[in-house]
């Protein structure tokens, strides 16, 4: 038994490993700078005017988040790409040099032509505009801007050059005097372009980072149970999933306990009438109801049953905190219940159906047996036949399914919580997710990974408890 | 079709005393489950639907004589968006609605999906009074608050969710069996490889995924082809490092060991969180949703194909062709992946069921996708802001759970058919 659960732990490290990184590379690839939506949350747009205090802003929360470190143990990349972007602090900017690099091949002239653009770009931003060329200043530096976000496209940064001439070159202008510096950046980007050695990008590099770096930053944090803290509203993510994972556990574990109640007896009955009306009308419903979207019925519920338009028969969202505030034991009891009734039926129904299915199979299984006619044949009454010899049989695979189930409920309860407006780990998990708040998603998942796991191993050391032929040490 | 070869046909049909293929046997058993049969015409009809919603409903006439001239705008509308031809000049950017036909032949509904009434938006229902120019014109089951034709969103809806589930499911189909097939038919002992080879393939792996994602920014195709041609590569060298005394010799590779476990792995993964989460970050697109629901449903098929290949690689008649001496790859395609392949078809049909429903789901809850499609999902979406709208509400709701519970059906019924233990 003890080699069989380290064996099974043994499978269990590189599942999460496997998830942890396909979780983290996703935040990673994610479109949208972390950096920047954090900013902008915090200070409500970034003003264009003090750039430099802007920059300074961006990094300080750039290196707060640990982004100026590699992403990864390793990478495998091309000749042609630099090894060490990761310095780069925008990640547009990074984006576009990537763009660039791996269609000419040449990070050399790439960067050069990098370094020249943020010369301009500087040039540009000292100089002071008087009222003739105010225009066509800004224009201009509309687009060294937009230089850094779209250079990857070349037809695009081909006009933007020539705009720019045109912008600088009208006579008796005071822009002149930018002329020299836009001749610099525009031979620089010549220079990338002539010199492209576009082979380059066939051969592989292996670079090797070392330890220091953002995934493992991460992850030897989050063994250690520091998730971080969240992009959203800056508390620890360790509290708020505290906050919120009561309502998801205690509906799950009502709703787990209800299945149980409700279908272990239904799924028996059914069998032993099997083939009546009784059994018929039971197992189409049953059928009917697994068969039903959750999400559907949540919706159908919630208009018809909540809405003064057609019956007010229950609250429409929350859990009832605001109303159960000051009120007596009971009646605030009574008032979460009633809260409670909707979302617990729609996150028990299909369970229940799927677990009264199969322990009807399993009885009729075991009312087959051999054992069962000899019981029978001796004389036992039909009660005694059925729960003591079939019935506790015939629960056997009806608890491994609990292993099935309470990931189930986890994956069930973001669209139930969602609808019913429960403050629970399903809801924040899509609201963290629109607001691409990345720690708090890969917290979650982690987590229900993690005890969908738990879930299977428990499962396995219950079969084994529950029937003894099953032994997990000794194979072959 | 092409399991059942004439031959075999015909004898079934000749005579029922002749002995029967598997093949003719797990139909007859299907067809004789009525509920699972009826099921299967109900997919098919609503296959048509899904194939055929173009011209079910569309804002363009089927046919329709413009300014003196005959048109078809509908079979037009796809060489335009095959890129073979362009529109008339007088249709280029048509209100096709409003334009002055002397006659037109519409689709039995002349909106489409995406088409916005505004005479009618803001939730006009199906037994309210409707601003049309006449019954043809009609919304049967309502618009939403864009002015959407409900009931071309649920025509074009079926398409997206058949279109999900079974593409889905194509991709599962094929890695589980690529995976399955390694599994069941080399198990732990069957195949065997110098330790040089084995050490090649190893370091080729990392090399053959840089140069699919060099490849692949040509096409999917080029990038498949770098993959693979790595490991040719790889093994041709392994196999010219023969000389080497210690990497010469033999050992045999657990296929089935490595792969089982790789099975777990997938399976203890939380599908529709992991879903989820993929779907969400990025930018919505079909091809992702289909794309990530395939590479994780798979393993069920994978199971079933590896089972089977167990089972029959043991059987007479692998054992003869052995003998016979056919090629090893030549057995595992002609005689044992297509003697495997019908309890894949149960998988397969409780798998798109699952992908219609994790669509819907995720439609449901905004992401995968574009919002603009009006599926099942989004539009049962549109129904939370809107309660008196119950006509959202109830027939997307009710078009998912139909589909989803026919598809189980079938699944059952296949079940049933192929399982042995009902053979008499």
């Amino acid at each position: 038994m003890f080699r069989y659960i380290l064996k099974r732990l043994f499978i269990f490290v590189p599942t999460l490993l496997v998830i942890s990184l396909v979780v983290f590379m996703l935040g990673v690839y994610a479109p949208g700078d972390p950096v920047l939506n954090l900013l902008t949350q915090q200070s409500g747009g970034e003003s264009m005017d003090d750039k430099k205090s802007g920059e300074e802003a961006y990094i300080k929360k750039w290196k707060e988040l640990g982004m100026n470190l590699p992403v990864f143990y390793f990478t495998i990349s091309s000749q042609a790409s630099c090894d060490t972007i990761y310095r780069i602090h925008r990640k547009a900017h990074r984006e576009t040099l990537e763009a660039m690099t791996n269609e000419y091949g040449n990070w050399n002239e790439v960067d050069l032509y990098y370094k020249q653009l943020q010369q301009f770009e500087n040039t540009v931003l000292t100089f002071k505009p008087d009222s003739v060329s105010s225009r066509s200043w800004s224009r201009l530096r509309d687009n060294v801007s937009q230089l850094y976000l779209r250079g990857g496209e070349s037809s695009f940064t081909e006009l933007a050059m020539e705009r720019m001439d045109k912008s600088t070159a009208k006579i008796n202008d005071t822009l002149n005097v930018l002329v020299p510096a836009l001749t610099d950046l525009k031979s620089s980007y010549q220079n990338v372009k002539s010199n492209a050695t576009t082979w380059k990008k066939y051969i592989p590099s292996f670079n090797w980072y070392g330890f220091n770096n953002r995934y493992h930053q991460w992850i030897t944090r989050f063994v250690r149970f520091d998730f971080g803290i969240s992009y959203q509203d800056r508390k620890p993510i360790a509290k708020k999933i505290g906050d919120n994972i009561f309502w998801t556990m205690l509906i799950s574990i009502i709703s787990i306990i209800l299945t149980y109640i409700i279908a272990v007896p239904l799924g028996v009955f059914s069998a032993i009438r099997k083939g009546t009306m009784a059994d018929g009308i039971t197992t189409t419903f049953l059928f009917i109801l697994y068969s039903l979207p959750n999400f559907w019925i949540a919706t159908l519920l919630i208009i018809f049953l909540c809405n003064p338009q057609y019956i007010q028969m229950f609250p429409a969202f929350g859990v009832g905190t605001e109303a159960a505030e000051g009120q007596s034991f009971f009646s605030a009891l009574g008032i979460r219940i009633h809260h409670l009734i909707l979302p617990l039926f729609c996150w028990t129904y299909g369970s229940l159906a799927f677990l009264s299915r199969q322990m009807r199979g399993g009885m009729l299984g075991v009312l087959r047996q051999d054992y069962i006619r000899t019981a029978r044949a001796k004389g036992l009454p039909e009660s005694k036949v059925i729960w003591k010899h079939a019935f506790r049989n015939s629960l056997l695979p009806v608890i491994t399914i609990f292993a099935n189930i309470f990931p189930l409920m986890i994956s069930g309860s973001v669209v139930i919580e969602v609808i019913f407006t429960i403050p629970g780990m399903g809801k924040m998990l899509v609201d963290a997710m629109v607001a691409q708040d990345f720690p708090v998603v890969f917290t979650i998942v982690m987590m229900v990974a993690t005890l969908t796991m738990i879930g299977y191993l428990i499962a396995d050391i219950l079969y084994a408890f529950v029937d003894p032929r099953i032994t997990y040490s000794s194979k072959k | 079709m092409k399991l059942f070869n004439k031959k075999e046909k015909e004898v079934t049909e000749d005579s029922k005393d002749a002995p029967q293929t598997y093949w003719s046997y797990v139909k007859r058993q299907f067809m004789k489950n009525k509920r699972a049969l009826y099921s299967l015409y109900i997919v098919i009809f609503l296959a048509f639907i899904a194939i055929f919603a173009d011209f079910l409903s569309n804002d363009k006439p089927l046919v329709c004589k413009y300014e003196s001239g005959i048109y078809f705008p509908v079979f037009r509308e796809y060489a335009v968006d095959l890129g073979l031809a362009n529109w008339q000049e007088e249709f280029n950017n048509a209100l096709w609605n409003d334009l002055e036909y002397d006659w037109a032949i519409f689709p039995p509904v002349p909106y489409k999906n995406t088409t916005l009434d505004y005479d009618n938006s803001n939730y006009a229902g199906p037994f309210d009074k409707q601003e049309v120019r006449s019954t043809q014109w009609r919304h049967w089951l309502g618009t939403n608050k864009l002015g959407n034709d409900v009931l071309a969103c649920m025509i074009h809806g079926t398409r997206i969710a058949f279109l999900v589930g079974i593409v889905s499911m194509g991709i599962a189909f094929f890695i589980g069996i690529f995976f399955g097939a390694l599994a069941g038919f080399f198990g732990d002992d069957q195949l065997k490889m110098t330790r040089g080879r084995i050490l090649m393939n190893i370091l080729a792996f990392p090399l053959a995924i840089f140069y699919f994602s060099v490849f692949f920014e040509w096409s999917i195709i080029a990038g498949v082809l770098g993959f693979l041609a790595v490991f040719v590569l790889a093994n041709l060298l392994g196999k010219a490092m023969d000389f080497v005394p210690w990497l010469n010799n033999k050992v045999k590779v657990p296929m089935d060991i490595i792969i089982t476990r790789f099975i777990e792995i997938v399976v203890s993964v939380p599908v529709l969180i992991l879903v989820l989460s993929v779907v969400a970050v990025f930018p919505p697109s079909i091809f992702l949703v289909m794309g990530v629901i395939g590479l994780v449903r798979w393993t069920g098929i994978a199971r079933f194909i590896r089972a089977e290949l167990l089972r029959v690689r043991s059987l007479e008649y692998v054992e003869a062709a052995y003998a016979l001496g056919y090629p090893r790859w030549k057995i595992l395609l002609r005689h044992a992946i297509p003697n495997a392949l019908a309890p894949v078809f149960i998988a397969v049909a409780f798998g798109i069921a699952a992908a219609i429903l994790t669509e819907s789901f995720l439609s449901f809850l905004g992401f995968g996708i574009p919002i603009e499609l009006n599926t099942w999902g989004q539009l049962l979406t549109q129904s939370r802001s809107a309660p008196k709208a119950w006509w959202l509400a109830i027939f997307p709701g009710f078009a998912i759970f139909i589909t989803v519970t026919l598809f189980n059906l079938i699944g059952e019924g296949l079940t049933d058919a192929i399982d042995p233990r009902l053979k008499q």
